[in-house]
C-alpha cells in the first residue's frame, strides 16, 4: 500500500505543507477569535475572504496591471499597496456584517444566529455575482508580482555517477537542438508539424537525443534531496508568520487584548467589569477579517488563483475544520491546525493518494469531533449551553 | 446538557453541508461538456453501428401555421457561461439573418426565439417546455453544456421536436433520442486526438496527467486519452488529483516532477488549469501541458499568465485557421458585431442554426416531423467548424478536432485531425 513512498521528496512535501497551511492558519484565525468573543461560528467568514481576494484585483487594475495592460513593471509597494487595501476593506466589511447582521441577532438563540451567519454567506456569494466579474474568472496580472520563480536547496546532493552519465548525455543532445534549429532557420517557412522528409529526420533525432538526455538528468536529480522553495509562498509564509506574530503581542500584551479575553472567557461578567462588549467585539471582527484579507490577496497575487464569488467556499470550510482541530476559539490552535491540515492534506498526495487530499480534512473533522470535542489546544471543559 | 459546544459543531457541519449544496451547482458548471457519467475510451466521433438504436418519438412535434416559421434557442446568457451563451446566440442570429435575406422559405421568414437559462439545467428545461409549447417552435438548438442538455433533451424527444446541441459533448446525450442531433464531436474524440498530437507531432513519450476528481468530464478524457496514448506506445508516468476550486498545486506537481514526465495532459477547467500552469513554472517544470476543450476562453492566456503561452488544446474553432468557410465567417461576424468571437461557441451556434435552417430547405413540409428526417440527413453539410454529416451517425457527426496553441492575443491554429486519421 505503501510501495510507492518516495522518502527523497518528503521534506519537500512537508515544506510544501507547511507553507499551505499558513493561508488556512489566517483564515481559521477570524472563525476562531469570533468563535471566542461571541461562540457564533462567523460562517461568512469565507466571503469577507473571497472580497479580499476581488479588492486585490481591484487595485491591482487601478494600479494598471488591468486584463488588458502590458505594464510589466512592479514593485514591493505595489504588493504591500494591495495588502494594505484588502487588510482595511475586509475589515470595513468584517464590522459592517457584524453590525447590520449579528449584532441585531445577539440575544436570540444559537441557532438563529447560525442560520443568520449561513444567509449572510448565501447572500455574499450570489449577490457578489450579480456585481462582481466573475464571468470568465478574472485573476490578478502574473505582472504585478516581481517575485516570481523559485530555488532549490540541496540537501544531498545527486550521486556524482548518475550525475555524470547526465553530463555525457548532454553534448549529443545540444548537437541534435542544433542541427534542427539550424534547419528550422533555413526553412522559415517550414510547420513544425508537417515537415518534409529530411526535417522529419532531424526533429526525431532530436527529440530523441532531448529524451535521452533528459532520462539520465531525471535519474540524477532524483538521486538527490532537495527542497524547492517557491518566492511567493515563502512571502506567503513570512507574511502570515509575521501578521500571527503582531496579533499574539495584541491579544496577549495589550489593554484591548487582555479585555478581549475577558469577554472570552466570560461574556456578562466581563461588561460587569466596565468593558465595552461591543467595542471589543466590533474590533474582533476588525482583526479577524483584515487576516482573512491579508490571506486572500497573498493567494491571488502570489498563485494566481481566478476568481469567482465562491472563491471563500473551499478555503473557509477548511479553515474552519483547522479552527476546530486546532480547539476552537483557542488563537495557538488555530495556527497548529492550519498547519497541521496543510501538511496532512501534502502528505496524503505525497503518499500516492491525491484522490483522497480532500477527503482528508473532513476525515480529521470526524476524527476530533469523536476523540477530542475541545481539539487539540482548546479545553474539554463542559460547557453550560 | 450537552458537553461542549457539540450543539454547534453538529449545526457547524449542517452549515458547511448546506454552504457545499449551494456553492455546487454553481462552481461546478463550466461550458462544454460537464456533469455525471465517463466517457467510453478510444472511440470515434460517429458511431455507426448503434444508428437503429436510437427510441424513435411518439410526439406530434409543432407544424408552422402562419407566415413565418419559429426556431427556439436556448442559451446562457446569464451566469457563468455567459460568454458562451452569447456567442452562442450571436451566431445563431447571424444564421437566421442570412437566411432570412436569402429569402427564406417560399417567402416565410424564420423568427429565432433566445431563452436564457441562467446556466441553470432546471431552467433549460423549463425554456423548452415554454418554447415548443407556447411559441411553438419546429426545432430547437442548444444547448452549449451537456449538463443542461442532459435536462432539455428529453423534453425535446417526449415531444417530437427535434433538438440540436451546439457544445454539448458528453457521449450519451444523443442516446436520448433521434430527435436529438448535435453539431460537435464528442468527448471520446478528443482523448486520442490530443494523444495522437502528444506522440506523433510532439514527440512525447513519458506524460503526466492532472486531472480534476470532482468533474466527469476530466476524469473521462483523461481515462480516454490515457487509454489511446498507452496504446500508441507512450507511457502515463503518474495520474495526480485535484478538484475545482483548488488553489495550491505544490504537492502533486513536486511528485510529478520526481518522474520527470516530458508533458502535462491537463484535462480539467481553465480556472484551475490556468493558475497550475503558473506554479508549475514556478517550480522550473519547463515542459508541454495541454489538454482538452475545457480551456477555451479568450482570456486562458490570461489565467495561465506567460507558462501557458505555446501550449495546446483540443478545440473545435479558432478564429486563426485559415479556411476560406472561417474567413467568411469572421467577416460577416465582425459586420455584425464589430468584433471576434470570444468563443468557439460563436461559431458552433452559427452551424447548429445552420444544419436547422439547411433542413428547413430539404424538409418536405415544415414542421417538426419533416424537419427531424431532414436534419436526420443532413449529408457533408459544408459548416464553419468543419463538414458536417448526420445521415447514419446517431445524432453524433464524424467531426475533426483542431489542436490550438496559446498565444497572448487568442489561440493559432496548428493541427486538424479527422478521426479517420487516427491510427487506433
Amino acid at each position: 500500500m505503501l510501495a510507492g513512498l518516495d522518502f527523497r521528496t518528503l521534506p519537500e512535501q512537508v515544506v510544501n505543507g507547511l507553507f499551505l497551511g499558513a493561508i488556512y492558519a489566517l483564515i481559521a484565525l477570524g472563525y476562531t477569535m469570533v468563535y471566542g468573543v461571541l461562540k457564533l461560528i462567523n460562517f461568512a467568514h469565507g466571503e469577507v475572504y473571497m472580497l479580499g481576494a476581488y479588492f486585490a484585483l481591484f487595485t491591482s487594475y487601478a494600479l494598471g496591471f488591468g486584463p488588458n495592460s502590458t505594464t510589466t513593471q512592479s514593485s514591493v509597494w505595489n504588493l504591500l499597496l494591495m495588502l494594505l487595501v484588502s487588510m482595511v476593506a475586509c475589515a470595513i466589511i468584517g464590522v459592517i456584517i457584524e453590525r447590520l447582521a449579528y449584532r441585531p441577532m445577539r440575544k436570540s438563540s444559537r441557532i438563529s444566529a447560525l442560520i443568520t451567519a449561513i444567509g449572510v454567506s448565501l447572500f455574499l456569494q450570489y449577490c457578489g455575482a450579480l456585481f462582481l466579474p466573475n464571468s470568465p474568472p478574472p485573476s490578478i496580472s502574473e505582472n504585478v508580482n516581481p517575485y516570481r520563480g523559485s530555488t532549490r536547496l540541496t540537501l544531498v546532493p545527486a550521486s556524482s555517477q548518475l550525475q555524470k552519465l547526465a553530463n555525457d548525455a548532454k553534448p549529443a543532445a545540444k548537437q541534435a537542438d542544433d542541427a534542427y534549429a539550424a534547419y528550422m532557420a533555413a526553412h522559415p517557412k517550414a510547420d513544425e508539424f508537417s515537415l518534409p522528409p529530411d526535417g522529419q529526420t532531424l526533429r526525431d533525432a532530436k527529440l530523441e537525443a532531448d529524451r535521452k538526455a533528459q532520462d539520465a538528468q531525471s535519474q540524477a536529480d532524483t538521486s538527490a534531496v532537495s527542497i524547492t522553495i517557491r518566492y511567493g509562498e515563502l512571502i506567503i509564509f513570512m507574511t502570515s508568520m509575521v501578521l500571527m506574530a503582531l496579533l499574539t503581542y495584541l491579544v496577549m500584551f495589550t489593554k484591548r487584548g487582555r479585555a478581549m479575553r475577558a469577554v472570552s472567557h466570560d461574556f456578562d461578567s466581563a461588561a460587569l467589569m466596565g468593558v465595552n462588549v461591543d467595542n471589543i467585539i466590533t474590533f474582533t471582527f476588525i482583526v479577524g477579517s483584515a487576516l482573512a484579507g491579508a490571506g486572500a490577496m497573498m493567494q491571488a497575487t502570489f498563485k494566481g488563483t481566478t476568481m469567482t464569488t465562491f472563491f471563500g467556499l473551499l478555503p473557509g470550510v477548511k479553515a474552519f475544520v483547522a479552527a476546530v482541530l486546532g480547539g476552537i476559539g483557542n488563537i495557538p490552535g488555530a495556527v497548529l491546525g492550519g498547519l497541521l491540515m496543510g501538511v496532512a492534506e501534502t502528505l496524503v498526495t505525497w503518499a500516492g493518494y491525491s484522490r483522497w487530499s480532500d477527503a482528508v480534512a473532513f476525515v480529521i473533522l470526524i476524527a476530533v469531533l469523536l476523540l477530542r470535542p475541545g481539539g487539540l489546544l482548546g479545553s474539554s471543559k463542559v460547557e453550560k449551553v | 446538557m450537552p458537553v461542549m459546544s457539540y450543539k454547534s459543531f453538529k449545526l457547524a457541519l449542517a452549515g458547511i453541508v448546506l454552504l457545499a449544496v449551494a456553492g455546487c451547482d454553481k462552481v461546478n458548471e463550466t461550458p462544454a461538456a460537464n456533469a455525471g457519467g465517463d466517457t467510453k475510451p478510444a472511440a470515434t466521433g460517429g458511431d455507426t453501428t448503434t444508428a437503429a438504436n436510437r427510441p424513435a418519438s411518439t410526439g406530434e412535434g409543432n407544424t408552422a401555421t402562419g407566415d413565418t416559421i419559429p426556431i427556439g434557442i436556448v442559451a446562457s446568457m446569464s451566469g457563468p457561461q455567459q460568454p458562451w451563451g452569447v456567442d452562442c446566440v450571436n451566431g445563431a442570429k447571424l444564421a437566421v439573418d442570412e437566411f432570412n435575406k436569402a429569402g427564406g422559405i417560399n417567402g416565410k421568414k424564420v423568427i429565432l426565439f433566445p431563452m436564457d437559462d441562467a446556466s441553470k439545467a432546471d431552467q433549460g428545461k423549463s425554456a423548452v417546455e415554454k418554447l415548443i409549447g407556447d411559441n411553438k417552435v419546429l426545432a430547437i438548438i442548444g444547448e452549449v453544456a451537456s449538463g443542461i442538455t442532459l435536462q432539455m433533451a428529453p423534453t425535446c424527444q417526449a415531444k417530437g421536436v427535434p433538438d440540436v446541441a451546439v457544445g454539448a459533448t458528453r457521449d450519451e446525450i444523443t442516446d436520448i433520442g433521434n430527435e436529438i442531433f448535435r453539431v460537435c464531436y464528442t468527448d471520446a474524440l478528443q482523448g486520442p486526438v490530443m494523444a495522437q498530437f502528444a506522440y506523433k507531432d510532439l514527440g512525447l513519450r513519458k506524460v503526466a496527467m492532472m486531472t480534476d476528481k470532482t468533474q466527469p468530464y476530466s476524469t473521462g478524457l483523461s481515462k480516454s486519452f490515457a487509454a489511446a496514448f498507452t496504446k500508441l506506445g507512450g507511457t502515463i508516468v503518474k495520474e495526480e488529483f485535484y478538484e475545482t476550486g483548488q488553489t495550491q498545486f505544490t504537492a502533486q506537481l513536486t511528485n510529478l516532477q520526481k518522474l520527470n514526465p516530458e508533458g502535462v495532459f491537463a484535462s480539467g477547467y481553465f480556472p484551475e488549469v490556468g493558475p497550475m500552469v503558473k506554479q508549475a513554472a514556478d517550480d522550473g517544470m519547463k515542459i508541454p501541458f495541454f489538454g482538452g476543450d475545457g480551456w477555451d476562453t479568450n482570456n486562458i492566456a490570461q489565467t495561465g499568465g506567460k507558462a501557458i503561452i505555446g501550449d495546446y488544446y483540443c478545440n473545435h474553432y479558432t478564429n486563426d485557421e485559415k479556411s476560406p468557410e472561417v474567413q467568411n465567417f469572421l467577416t460577416k461576424w465582425t459586420a455584425a458585431y464589430n468584433s471576434k468571437p470570444a468563443t468557439a461557441m460563436g461559431a458552433l451556434g452559427y452551424d447548429a442554426t445552420a444544419v436547422v435552417l439547411n433542413g428547413l430547405k430539404n424538409a418536405k413540409g415544415l414542421n417538426s416531423k419533416d424537419l427531424r428526417d431532414a436534419i436526420d440527413n443532413t449529408v457533408d453539410f459544408k459548416g464553419v467548424t468543419g463538414s458536417i454529416t448526420l445521415k447514419g451517425h446517431h445524432g453524433d457527426p464524424p467531426k475533426r478536432a483542431l489542436v490550438v496553441q496559446v498565444q497572448p492575443q487568442g489561440t493559432i491554429f496548428k493541427a486538424a485531425i479527422d478521426p479517420s486519421q487516427l491510427t487506433n
